[in-house]
């Protein structure tokens, strides 16, 4: 459906977007996963047509995707990162403006923002001023001001921050709904947790380079482990911890645990027998999955929240 | 104590840093201080109004006129103009049917004419006539040019009271025996005074009875002559003449003084005025007329700014984002910013002009459709101004810093809150160069002097060329700018 092909985008020196490549297809709830400065608003505006690549193509449903170009605009919606919205004027104001520019009027306007504020839960509220809404409220009404007009491709850029939890879990609820019901979806975002539950797809990126694609599952096996082992930083396991990086990668969290990804040639049997011939007690280990936070910082050597 | 250091220094770091708060602070108020001390002569030799356009149309061939208008050439007060270019840049003296018809049109290059009369001087009456044709269109500047014409005239040419007299006299005598009468006066001056006895009947016959040697003086010894002398002090200020002159009947022979001294009534009665006024004789409420229109485009100018700035704020919300990815392009997004600013400009520009007519009588509906016409391009030239402001300013406090400024400017040059020609010539100069002065001329034209839509196309080209200058500006900025960004 969607196809970005070696595309770069320069801002003066700075490369924000280093030849990306990217396929999407219909239907996919694809993941744009990076820290503050990757790359994703910038991919984000290409695709909507904000800013045009200095290099590389882009297409939807096989036509140039160009700056400004008035077909690709109605088959696209975009959630943009901030509340973009007339705070002065109300729910119900703002979407028939929106709306308005896609085109729509008279009865087939209403029905939808008729729709939409149901599927929001804001239908209580549409005649209030958009400024007394909660944060989490503003975000549910800046995204459904993007499906008005029924795009074919959904931008969603960062479209959860600063949300509380209950308003999150309601946004993600509806853009599932929404991909279900085979709304193409792209979601850019640093928080792993959002890309972890969301998305069927998921590309890594970071400073303009698209560093890793696939699902889940695919991008797991890029690790050079298959399970972390977590275990508290203390005097008692100070000993166990020194020996361990002859073992595999240790790191220290700020809130005091150690975490041990083993190398490929380390057996986890052989891990727990050094654990036991310290003396420590089963209990005091856990181990996991490892997560796209240990494969971002595997791939690039740091943490998404730097 | 150190706490409050630190405290302190953060404000003085934030205030230095905020380019538009320092503009605010310093910048605008040296210059309104200067405009203003420029207007009112603080430490200028020239004080007082400068080069107003006066014609002048000399009818007589008494030498005496001559003289006058000399004297009025003179006078730092005016531009004297005495003369017709006529199509093949050949000129011929200016008659009063070519003021008259040079005081009616948008570009009349004067609005206050002297007509010196072929019979300035009758046998049949003691004292002067004069003729002011006059386009009063500003209060202020029309009782100054009246006070400085006066005084031009009391002082400079005395000897033309003094031929009245002996014309008179002439004719009430007969030659004979005005003749024995000058002969007996200079014997009893040369007995009394000495002198050549036939030299002072020769200047009495001449109407020179050493007046002038008086009058010109900076101020007369004689406490008689300087109650003649209409000008209480030469460096008195234009807003003082105005302030005094405002209280003086309109259709009254112009005086300067609201209670002359008997001896300067004597003189106004030996020297009369025939003021006509030209245009807007019908106008009411005619000071409101002027005043409405300069406050109305000062205020909104500063709305429309406003109105412009918002652009920032609809970036920063990230709405342009959201607009640029619908089917909107920039040029409709500036172009309804365009018309919007336009519109609300228009309406406000009515209100206004409607609170004229409930406050103060001005004739809105008589002149409704044109008054609408200058209206909406006055609102175009003002809204261009600021999206101009908002293409060039890097964020909305620094538009806002830049508006106040340019606007205050703008009035206070543009003629907005006083007659240009209270200003020194060379920041007259300026005036034409701002929207404000060309609004005014506008609303002016149509409420004050009535002008056709054919007669008003001058004034509408030139709002409409401002607006395409700047808002064409404001593009080419925007375009290349971040704003969209």
């Amino acid at each position: 459906m969607l196809s970005l092909a070696s595309v770069t985008k320069r801002y003066g020196s700075l490369t924000a977007l280093a030849g990306v490549s990217l396929n999407i297809e219909r239907g996919e709830f694809f993941g744009l996963l990076g820290p503050n400065g990757a790359g994703k608003s910038t991919t984000m505006s290409l695709i909507a047509g904000l800013r045009a690549p200095d290099t590389g193509t882009l297409t939807l449903d096989g036509q140039p995707l160009n700056a400004g170009s008035a077909v690709a605009r109605l088959s696209l919606g975009l959630v943009p990162q901030h509340i973009a919205l007339y705070s002065e004027l109300n729910a119900d104001e703002n979407l028939r403006i929106f709306g308005s520019l896609y085109g729509l009027s008279g009865s087939d306007l209403r029905a939808r923002i008729d729709a939409a504020l149901e599927a929001v839960q804001l239908t209580d509220r549409r005649r209030d001023a958009v400024k007394t809404f909660s944060g989490g409220m503003q975000r549910r009404l800046n995204l459904v001001a993007a499906l008005l007009h029924r795009p074919k491709l959904l931008l969603c850029d960062e479209p959860t921050v600063g949300v509380d939890p209950q308003s999150r879990n309601a946004i993600f609820e509806y853009l599932e709904q929404l991909n279900r019901d085979g709304l193409t979806i792209i979601y850019s975002t640093h928080y792993m947790e959002e890309a972890t539950r969301l998305c069927s797809r998921i590309g890594i990126i970071d400073h303009g380079k698209l560093h890793a694609l696939g699902t889940l599952d695919e991008l797991l096996t890029k690790l050079p482990f298959e399970e972390e082992i977590r275990f508290p930083a203390t005097p008692a396991t100070a000993a166990l911890a020194a020996q361990l990086p002859a073992h595999g990668e240790l790191t220290t969290t700020t809130d005091g645990l150690h975490r041990f990804r083993p190398h490929p040639a380390t057996k986890l049997s052989s891990f727990f027998s050094l654990a036991e011939s310290h003396a420590l007690p089963g209990r005091l280990f856990t181990s996991q999955r490892p997560t796209l936070e240990a494969l971002f910082l595997h791939l690039t050597g740091r943490t998404l929240r730097e | 104590m150190h706490t409050i250091l630190v405290l302190v220094r953060k404000d003085f770091t934030n205030f230095f840093r905020n380019k538009p708060a320092l503009l605010l602070t310093f910048v605008i108020p040296f210059v309104m201080i200067y405009l203003f001390g420029q207007i009112f002569g603080i430490n200028r030799k020239d004080s007082g109004p400068n080069g107003i356009p006066l014609a002048v149309v000399n009818l007589s061939d008494n030498p005496g006129a001559a003289k006058l208008v000399d004297a009025l050439k003179a006078e730092k007060s005016f531009r004297v103009l005495t003369k017709f270019v006529n199509p093949d840049k050949s000129t011929r003296p200016l008659t009063e049917a070519d003021a008259r018809a040079l005081m009616q049109g948008s570009d009349a290059p004067f609005r206050f004419a002297l007509v010196i009369p072929a019979d300035l001087i009758s046998t049949k009456t003691i004292g002067l006539r004069f003729k002011i044709l006059s386009n009063p269109r500003n209060e202020i500047e029309t009782q100054t040019v009246n006070g400085v014409l006066q005084k031009t005239i009391f002082t400079n040419v005395p000897e033309l009271l003094a031929q009245s007299l002996q014309a008179r006299a002439k004719d009430f005598l007969g030659d004979a025996r005005l003749q024995k009468f000058n002969g007996a006066i200079a014997g009893a001056v040369a007995g009394t005074f000495g002198g050549d006895k036939a030299q002072i009947e020769r200047d009495l016959s001449g109407g020179d009875f050493g007046i002038s040697q008086l009058t010109q003086s900076p101020k007369p010894a004689d406490p008689t002559l300087r109650r003649l002398d209409p000008t209480p002090a030469p460096a008195r200020s234009a807003a003082s003449v105005a302030a005094t002159a405002s209280a003086a009947p309109k259709s009254d022979p112009p005086t300067l003084d609201s209670h002359p001294s008997p001896a300067a009534s004597a003189a106004a009665q030996i020297i009369k005025f025939e003021t006509e006024q030209v245009v807007g004789a019908n106008v009411k409420s005619p000071a409101a007329t002027a005043i409405v229109g300069g406050w109305a485009i000062q205020f909104l100018l500063f709305a429309l700014s406003a109105s412009a700035v918002s652009l920032f704020r609809e970036r920063d919300a990230g709405i342009f984002q959201r607009l640029l990815a619908s089917p909107v392009t920039r040029a409709q997004i500036l172009l309804g910013k365009f018309v919007y600013g336009v519109s609300i400009g228009l309406i406000q520009l009515l209100v206004l002009f409607f609170a004229g007519r409930i406050l103060f009588g001005i004739e809105v509906e008589k002149h409704l459709g044109l008054l609408i016409l200058v209206c909406a391009f006055a609102a175009a030239a003002c809204t261009s101004f600021g999206m101009l402001l908002a293409a060039i300013a890097p964020n909305a406090e620094a538009a806002n810093g830049m508006a106040t400024f340019l606007i205050m400017m703008m009035s206070a040059l543009g003629g907005a809150w006083f007659p240009i020609s209270l200003m020194p010539q060379f920041i007259q100069q300026f005036s034409k160069l701002t929207l404000v002065y060309w609004s005014m001329e506008g609303f002016s034209n149509v409420l004050w002097a009535g002008m056709s839509f054919v007669q008003l196309l001058p004034v509408l080209g030139i709002l409409g060329g401002i607006t395409a200058v700047v808002m064409s500006l404001a593009i080419w900025r925007f375009n290349r700018g971040k704003i969209f960004e």
